[in-house]
């Protein structure tokens, strides 16, 4: 596919840059909160462009082994889902424990990288 | 309703429930609670100037109510009268509104001052010695709250540690959330519920964040809508999840040990305190965090706008903190 350039992280690395370090020293109250927010959501779907992809090509690895069959990984997570539920896995499965803090873990890298470290 | 014709209306609803002439001051709206408008002014009533507080129900119907604990606002009027009677302290209830007011569902209270925002509580040095206190003030309180007589309140939801878990577990499979992580922490929850446990009136959100603080220490307790009747180690544990501590260090609320809190809830209540009851609670409490930010982030764009949405971005704070907990590691 043709990629057009500059990249999407990086035009959403323009935009926040201008919201932090230009509009935001001119609020206050109200608007400087929501613009707060704005630019903390602009900085999840940057990473989110930046690093889903990889995640969940790693995610379906692991869903392939603990299910021993290969698929979509959406396909994949919702059987995991539906075994997890049924009791059609024991819930202290090493292997699901590993699975479950990995797919967590990388969904704060993406959504929340500090709470991890605190 | 214009903000005249709402002025007027409340100045009317005053005169009437309070005294004449009921005139207002400083009427002003503050960002609050998700599902109600709070408004803050002062009133001219009987030779004296009130400083009080009106909670207006949201117009909202949220479509799990009649799954969860929820209360209407009359009703959480009365849990608070009734907690006030017993030495708790709850907002001081002015007026119930009624229909004629013409202002819809909602009541007044007594304004108190203090701090409610977590961040300031836990880290501003003023409040370093309301810290020092504030886990024993919690387990005397909690204590008093539990000591609520439930008939007084029969309107409560009455839900135990098992019946709970399932309604989490009915409100996930509304909002057709499926994530393992989730799944595995309702199984878990489902499988490990307490039973047997004593079933009193639960404040239901009790917290950093809903406490009004002065240096002296804790000084009110709001946000009684969710109040229920069930487990009550359900409040020790909410109190205790990491999202409640703001960014402090310390386990209760980011500002006590559990230490502190139990022991002082044990002298208070006169019944022990099993750390590992508490533990179940504390850990199912993230799963509820979970389910309220998909709540909250599922009605985000009209009702709220992106705070909300972002919220729905929070679920994995607390499902990480969860398997924290059930593994021993935090």
């Amino acid at each position: 596919m043709p990629r057009s350039m500059p990249d999407a992280p990086t035009l959403l690395s323009a935009a926040v840059k201008y919201l932090e370090d230009e509009l935001m020293p001119t609020l206050d109250g109200y608007h400087r909160f929501k613009t707060r927010v704005t630019v903390n959501v602009l900085n999840t779907i940057r990473r989110e462009l930046e690093m889903r992809g990889a995640q969940a090509e790693a995610e379906r690895a692991r869903l392939a082994a603990i299910l021993g069959r290969d698929g979509e990984v959406e396909a994949l997570s919702a059987e995991l889902s539906e075994r997890i539920r049924s009791g059609a896995i024991d819930l202290d499965d090493p292997m699901l424990r590993a699975h479950l803090r990995q797919s967590v873990a990388d969904a704060l890298a993406i959504n929340n990288p500090k709470w991890i470290d605190r | 309703m214009s903000n005249d014709d709402f002025a007027v209306r409340l100045q009317a609803v005053v005169a009437r429930h309070l005294e004449p002439p009921g005139t207002l001051h400083d009427l002003r709206q503050l960002t609050g609670g998700a599902n109600r408008t709070t408004w803050s002014f002062d009133a001219a009533a009987g030779g004296a100037r009130h400083q009080l507080i009106l909670q207006l129900g949201g117009d909202t119907e949220d479509p799990v109510d009649r799954i969860m604990p929820h209360l209407e606002p009359e009703q959480d009027a009365r849990v608070m009268i009734a907690a006030s009677e017993i030495g708790v302290p709850a907002p001081k209830v002015r007026a119930i509104l009624e229909p004629a007011d013409g202002l819809g569902r909602g009541y007044i209270t007594e304004r108190v001052a203090g701090e409610t925002l977590g961040a300031k509580i836990v880290r501003d040095e003023k409040f370093a010695g309301a810290r020092a206190v504030m886990a024993q003030q919690c387990g005397e309180i909690l204590a008093a709250i539990h000591r609520l007589e439930l008939p007084k309140v029969p309107f409560l939801m009455r839900q135990d540690a098992a019946a709970h878990v399932a309604a989490h577990r009915q409100v996930t499979d509304y909002y057709g959330l499926r994530l393992p992580a989730l799944d595995m922490a309702l199984k878990w929850s489902a499988d490990n519920a307490p039973k047997n446990a004593r079933h009193t009136v639960v404040h239901g959100d009790f917290r950093t964040g809903n406490l009004i603080v002065g240096e002296d220490g804790i000084r009110c307790v709001l946000d009684w809508e969710l109040a229920q009747s069930g487990d009550p180690m359900q409040d020790l544990g909410w109190l205790c999840i990491r999202t409640w501590r703001f960014g402090g260090r310390a386990p209760v609320g980011g500002f006590g040990s559990r230490e502190d809190l139990y022991a002082s809830y044990e002298r208070a209540s006169g019944y022990p305190v099993d750390p590992a009851h508490v533990r179940f609670w504390e850990a199912f409490g993230n799963v509820k965090w979970v389910i309220d930010c998909l709540r909250l982030g599922a009605r985000g764009v009209e009702e709220m706008g992106i705070e909300r949405c972002a919220i729905g971005r929070r679920i994995e704070e607390p499902l990480w903190d969860f398997l924290n907990l059930i593994e021993g590691r935090d």
